[in-house]
């Protein structure tokens, strides 16, 4: 591992399938020691990207590198420092979680008197141990994922990625494996996620980037991508349903007019002197009942940037 | 880290024992691959039992020294199954099809061979099946023969002078189990390796694989070694059937155990091959019964394949499963079945068995889970 390189930059990467282009030209830089966060709706070129990363798919032009390591050309050295936490789990769900983890140490070289106490270690981490002897295949989604975890951990990994990590569990579990995310940004680990959940990218990433149709749309931590690109979101509450709608996105700095019954969501650029205006025109016509301005949430922003819903 | 060679077979053995594993939590499916061979083994040789003899009813309303001798005579000729039933009865048998035909010995048989006067002896044929028929029409002639060969030696002057060319017979039962024998081989081989790579793409556990740092070849050679495994109880069911059943003893046990070994790699090497490619169990299931049974058929499995066509002998030869047989036969009865000799067959079997250990190595190493 080459201490002073980014934990994974790609240059230009580009990656056709025939005549469809899945990456197009993206270029982008993973710092050390940070986690990172990769949204884009489905489709995007997120997996193709990671695949890329990985080493599971060789790109058609530009270049990977991992730590310093060329992905094409040392793929055995990314291997040993990165860790993965597929979506699917890549679990043997007809072995026990021990001889899971027993069948990782393996494959990854983890010396044998060494391999007993990390094995135990982990478990215990992702409160596992008791369920050591159980089949995979009894747990639950969460566990599972938990599961998936300490194995991706076991080699002890420099970048573990993190395919969709709470996809499928539940709230409890979900908060869980946060706490683990994090508790790997302390120990000086680069993390690198993929997220169909803003709320989790917005809680666990340090920065995001935001991809779709394969190429990179923006890249920055979430509170500067809601300065960028978000602007305000005024949103109202009237006697009844406003009629002069026209008239509020004439206003300028209105970028978008929303209307479901009496409730009114609107989006605003740049301008601070708007909302006097808006409740000029809205008592015009009624009553106002309530009113709230608040920062764009990243749903909004993917939205606004991509032109499409997060969860496709 | 560990150092390399050492984390080599660490990789091998941990392949081997996870895919052993595996296959032991699904045992309907493990104990059915396991004894496929043996099934085969069954199934076909019931089949040759069932079909190699005619079953004919004898009406012997003489039962004179030449009516038994001719009876005898019929009984040595290897293609009836023999009883000695009353008209009646034989009657019956015919109409509920149980018998192929009824040979009526007349109650004049020993007077008028003895007076030198000519006999008929009544051949009833259900000849709904041309199979039969044509054994019925080939082998009562050949029993007068053997009737008049044994009863008046003087009268029969032309007789044949017969030179073995092997000290022993082999007899269709112990030709075809042996080929039978390969054939389970082939297929146990296909399907368990097979279905073990596929299971990796099916439960999407390949990723598990393909992200370590292990050689792609160390991950081969630790499945196929799972299989072969696995292979190795369905060939010890097989043999012991083979040998403690049917009376199959081999002639060379050595060779039995090497060319089995070397068999069950090369289609072990190509079942893992199979799976990789397919990522998916049900049709590598069906491939391998699919292929196998063709192959078995077209490989010389009944005869020598060189008492048959020349195209088919050329096509033959292409695949492992003839130079297999071949090998398997001289281990059993010390024949060789082409003009290769044991070398020339063992190595076309061991170039089979690299080139398909490394054509699985590389289409795992192109493989990718995503595209």
């Amino acid at each position: 591992m080459k201490a002073a390189a980014p934990a994974i930059e790609m240059i230009d990467l580009c990656k056709n399938f025939g005549s469809l282009r899945a990456v197009d030209h993206l270029s982008l830089t993973v710092r050390q020691g940070e986690i990172f966060g990769l949204l884009g709706p489905n489709g995007s070129g997120k997996t193709t990207t990671i695949n890329m990363v990985s080493g599971l798919s060789a790109p058609t032009s530009g270049q990977v590198r991992v730590m310093g390591y060329d992905v094409q050309r040392q793929a055995r050295q990314v291997r040993q420092i990165l860790g993965t936490v597929p979506q699917e789990t890549a679990l043997y769900e007809e072995l026990t979680a021990w001889t899971n983890m027993d069948f990782h140490a393996d494959l990854f070289g983890i010396p044998r008197r060494e391999k007993r106490e990390r094995i135990t270690r982990l478990l215990e981490l992702v409160q596992l141990l008791d369920r050591k002897d159980s089949r995979v295949g009894t747990f639950s989604g969460g566990m599972k994922r938990r599961l998936a975890l300490a194995r991706a951990l076991l080699h002890d990994p420099q970048l573990i990625y993190l395919d969709e990590p709470t996809l499928g569990v539940d709230v409890q579990a979900r908060r869980a494996i946060w706490d683990y995310i994090l508790a790997l940004r302390e120990q000086g680990k680069t993390v690198l996620i993929t997220t169909n959940y803003l709320e989790e990218a917005q809680a666990l990433c340090e920065r995001l980037a935001i991809i779709d149709h394969g190429k990179l749309i923006a890249v920055d931590t979430p509170d500067h991508l809601k300065q960028i690109y978000g602007g305000s979101v005024i949103e109202l509450d009237s006697e009844r349903p406003i009629n002069a709608l026209a008239e509020i996105r004439a206003l300028p700095g209105v970028t978008d007019v929303e209307q479901e019954g009496t409730h009114l969501k609107i989006t605003s650029q740049g301008v601070s002197n708007i909302v006097p205006q808006i409740i000029n025109i809205i008592t015009q016509e009624g009553e106002l009942r309530d009113i709230a301005v608040r920062e764009p949430n990243l749903d909004e922003i993917f939205l606004r940037l991509t032109g499409a819903e997060l969860r496709d | 880290m560990v150092r390399e060679p050492i984390y080599t077979l660490r990789v091998i053995w941990a392949c081997m024992k996870k895919d052993i594993k595996s296959a032991l939590t699904e045992r309907a499916f493990t104990i059915i691959s396991t004894l496929v061979p043996l099934n085969i083994l069954i199934l076909l040789s019931l089949f040759v039992i069932g079909g190699g003899y005619a079953p004919t009813a004898v009406v012997m309303e003489d039962t004179g020294p030449y009516a038994q001798q001719f009876y005898h005579a019929m009984s040595t000729a290897h293609s009836f199954v023999l009883q000695k039933v009353s008209a009646p009865q034989a009657s019956s048998l015919m109409q509920s099809g149980r018998i192929v035909a009824v040979v009526t010995i007349p109650a004049d048989f020993d007077a008028r061979i003895r007076q030198n006067q000519p006999v008929q002896v009544g051949v009833e044929i259900n000849n709904l099946n041309t199979d039969f028929t044509n054994d019925i029409r080939r082998a009562v002639p050949l029993s007068i023969t053997s009737f008049y060969a044994k009863a008046f030696p003087h009268l029969v002057t032309v007789v044949p002078v017969e030179h073995d060319f092997y000290q022993q017979d082999t007899d269709y039962i112990p030709y075809l189990t042996v080929s039978i024998l390969v054939i389970g081989m082939v297929l146990g081989g296909v399907l368990l390796s097979g279905t073990a790579a596929a299971r990796e793409w099916e439960h999407e556990t390949m990723k598990e694989l393909l992200l370590s740092p292990a050689s792609r070849w160390s991950m081969v050679v630790g499945k196929m070694l799972g299989a072969f495994v696995i292979s190795c109880a369905s060939l010890v069911i097989v043999l012991a059937v083979l040998i403690f059943l049917i009376g199959v003893w081999p002639v060379h046990w050595g060779e039995v155990i090497a060319f089995s070994v070397l068999t069950m790699t090369i289609f072990i090497a190509f079942g893992t091959l199979l799976g990789t490619l397919l990522k998916n169990r049900q049709p590598v299931a069906a491939l391998a019964f699919g292929v196998s049974i063709p192959l078995f058929f077209l490989s010389g499995a009944f005869g020598p394949i060189s008492f048959t066509t020349v195209p088919l002998q050329v096509l033959a030869q292409i695949f492992p499963i003839y130079y297999a047989i071949v090998l398997q036969q001289h281990a059993f009865h010390n024949f060789t079945l082409n003009t290769y000799g044991l070398g020339g067959n063992i190595l076309v079997l061991c170039a089979y068995a690299l080139a398909l250990i490394i054509l699985a190595a590389i289409v795992l190493r192109r493989s990718t889970t995503a595209h």
